[in-house]
């Protein structure tokens, strides 16, 4: 900048001629109102309703109870605890199978293979579904009498495992992860596969010259290649795991005997299906602040990428 | 594996020249095999679900309970889409969740074109705070705020109404535009900035002149991406429209499957119904998925 500076005198002006913060101001209005009026604020709400008791119904009025809320979920309730967990298990299963699937057939997909457009279009494809439309269709291929996995295990010979997948509280959580792998995988393969395109071909065949192996190359190069990708893949997989809502609304609701709760839907059913807006929120805010913890750290780095 | 062990010994120069006479070849010939395989089995799992999905939706009540989920229809029962459609209010759900992406994708990219270009180009008191609290918007899950916006909305009288959800849609949505079309901007050199100023461009030129057009495919990008995200949105329209008359295509899903589960043909239909907008826009606008993933892996 400096540099451009001295070289043109002109440029010094820049300062100057630059706008006014109050046109950046007006810049930003639209985006600022909707922003604080539609996200910030409710969220304060949220956080400040979870010390209230209310029904959510506008006749009655939110009754301050202090932290009695809280109290209740942590100790009283044993389906935050449920929820709790599964919101872990699920963050956990998210982070390993579908990331890892999608690294591997990105890899393999990059290969110059017949038919891999087709390959990556198929795999993509269940990610734009909408999850609702995903959920409905996974309860019919768990459907146990009819259903396509009962049926298929029962060609298979293996009619002993074949079982009300989604009935049992077993069961449950695991087949509907099934269904969020099937619909998570290609998101996270295409942005592997945008990855790989930024690996260095230079450097493959700088280290093949030197004699490194297939896999050398791919520790040595590929791989650190691949971190800023990475990275993205495991924020947006953070994010979307606390945020898994649609495919257990649509294949369980939450059930059976609440096996497969989440904190994202408990807190919807507190609020909405329970009327107990306060203890809803109360769920919220612990979801709220799991996010936070988990995302900030990852806002600070990009922040702080920005400087340079 | 059994690839490998089937196909080694019945290569003929394996036969002839003893155990190993070209290891590079078939150290690479059969790994690459193998990489085939699996990815063709890899994608005729995935593509399973898919097929049986259309299969069911093709096929009458005894059909289904009689026949092999894999088998071919015995009549090809294309009513069921008609039926479906009719039963399920379709054209409604599709007429209200265009109508809403319609408006929100636009006016959104818009509002986050023009703040990711203050953000990106203009100095003043506290940008990069701005910034950050604006992306911070796009990694909070939006469940934590529904019952808020439920009273927000029901105080502004715009519960149940096309117009009210566009509100939070937006501000759920502006968050990640910003994040993306930030960066965008910002690899902008800013020369083209002061010479643009000392032509006498000002800042609404300068904008929609020079940097917006610059930006087009993040916009096209997004503007794909945004519209699939919108149309398939759940758990908002679900805590903030409450009658068939406003449901979006999401909602009529569920509620399709709640009032008719014994008709399986004619849900499967109605689920490929509502999936198929969305098909055509991927397989028209392929690449810009693509483009927009690219655009999400550059750290911005």
């Amino acid at each position: 900048m400096t540099v451009t500076a001295s070289r043109h005198p002109q440029l010094r002006r820049r300062r100057k001629v630059d706008a006014p913060p109050w046109v950046a101001v007006l810049f930003l209005a639209p985006t600022l109102l909707l922003f604080v009026g539609f996200l910030v604020y409710p969220m304060f709400m949220t956080v400040w309703l979870s010390f209230y008791e209310w029904t959510g119904f506008r006749i009655d009025t939110p009754t301050f109870v202090g932290l009695e809320n809280y109290d209740r979920i942590f100790t009283k309730d044993p389906v935050f605890w449920t929820a709790f967990r599964n919101t872990l298990i699920w963050l956990m299963l998210s982070l390993a199978v579908p990331t890892v699937l999608g690294l591997l057939l990105a890899l393999g997909l990059n290969n110059r293979i017949p038919a891999r457009n087709l390959m990556r279009s198929l795999i993509y494809i269940p990610g734009v579904m909408a999850s609702i439309a995903v959920a409905t269709m996974w309860v019919w291929m768990f459907n146990p009498i009819s259903g396509f996995v009962n049926s298929f295990l029962r060609l298979l010979g293996l009619g002993n495992f074949a079982q009300d997948w989604l009935g049992n509280p077993d069961t449950a959580l695991l087949s509907i992860f099934i269904a969020s792998v099937w619909q998570g995988t290609g998101f996270g393969m295409i942005l592997f596969l945008a990855g790989l395109q930024n690996v260095p071909t230079e450097l493959i065949d700088a280290a093949k010259v030197d004699g490194a192996n297939r896999r050398q190359v791919f520790r040595a190069v590929t791989l650190p290649a691949l971190r800023p990708t990475t990275v993205v893949v495991i924020v947006l997989t953070l994010i979307n795991s606390l945020k898994v809502f649609d495919l257990i609304v649509g294949m369980t609701g939450g059930g059976p005997v609440q096996s497969t709760q989440v904190l994202a839907l408990w807190s919807y059913t507190s609020s909405f299906t329970n009327h107990q807006f306060g203890l809803g929120n109360a769920i919220a805010t612990v979801l709220l602040a799991i996010s936070l913890l988990l995302v900030v750290p990852y806002m600070i780095w990009t922040i702080k990428g920005d400087r340079e | 594996m059994s690839a490998r062990t089937n196909l080694a010994p019945t290569h003929p120069r394996a036969l002839q020249k003893g155990p190993a006479p070209h290891p590079r070849r078939q150290r690479r010939g059969s790994p690459q095999l193998m990489l085939g395989l699996g990815l063709a089995l890899t994608t005729i799992a995935w593509a399973t679900p898919l097929i049986f999905i259309f299969l069911t939706s093709v096929k009458s009540q005894s059909d289904i309970a009689n026949n092999l989920p894999w088998s071919l229809p015995t009549t090809w029962e294309w009513q069921n889409y008609a039926a479906a459609a009719e039963r399920g209010d379709f054209w409604t759900g599709a007429a209200n969740s265009a109508a809403i992406s319609l408006i929100k994708v636009p006016f959104g990219l818009f509002f986050s074109s023009l703040a990711a270009f203050a953000l990106a180009r203009l100095n003043f008191p506290m940008r990069r705070v701005t910034l950050g609290v604006i992306a911070l918007g796009a990694l909070i899950p939006v469940q934590v705020a529904l019952g808020p916006l439920f009273s927000t909305l029901l105080n502004l009288d715009l519960l149940n109404t096309k117009i009210g959800i566009l509100f939070p849609y937006l501000a759920f949505g502006i968050s990640y535009q910003v994040f993306i079309l930030y960066g965008f901007f910002r690899a902008v050199p800013r020369e083209l900035d002061e010479s643009a100023r000392i032509d006498g461009a000002n800042t609404w030129t300068l904008y929609w002149r020079i940097i917006l057009p610059l930006a087009k495919p993040a916009l096209a990008a997004l503007f794909i991406l945004d519209f699939v995200a919108t149309w398939n949105e759940y758990s908002m329209a679900l805590a903030l429209l409450q009658t068939p008359d406003q449901f979006t295509v999401p909602l009529n899903i569920t509620n399709f499957q709640t009032q008719f589960t014994a008709n399986i043909g004619q849900l499967n239909a109605y689920i490929m119904l509502s999936v198929l907008p969305v098909l055509v826009v991927y397989l028209l606008f392929q690449r810009y998925f693509v483009q927009g993933a690219f655009s999400g892996a550059i750290k911005g």
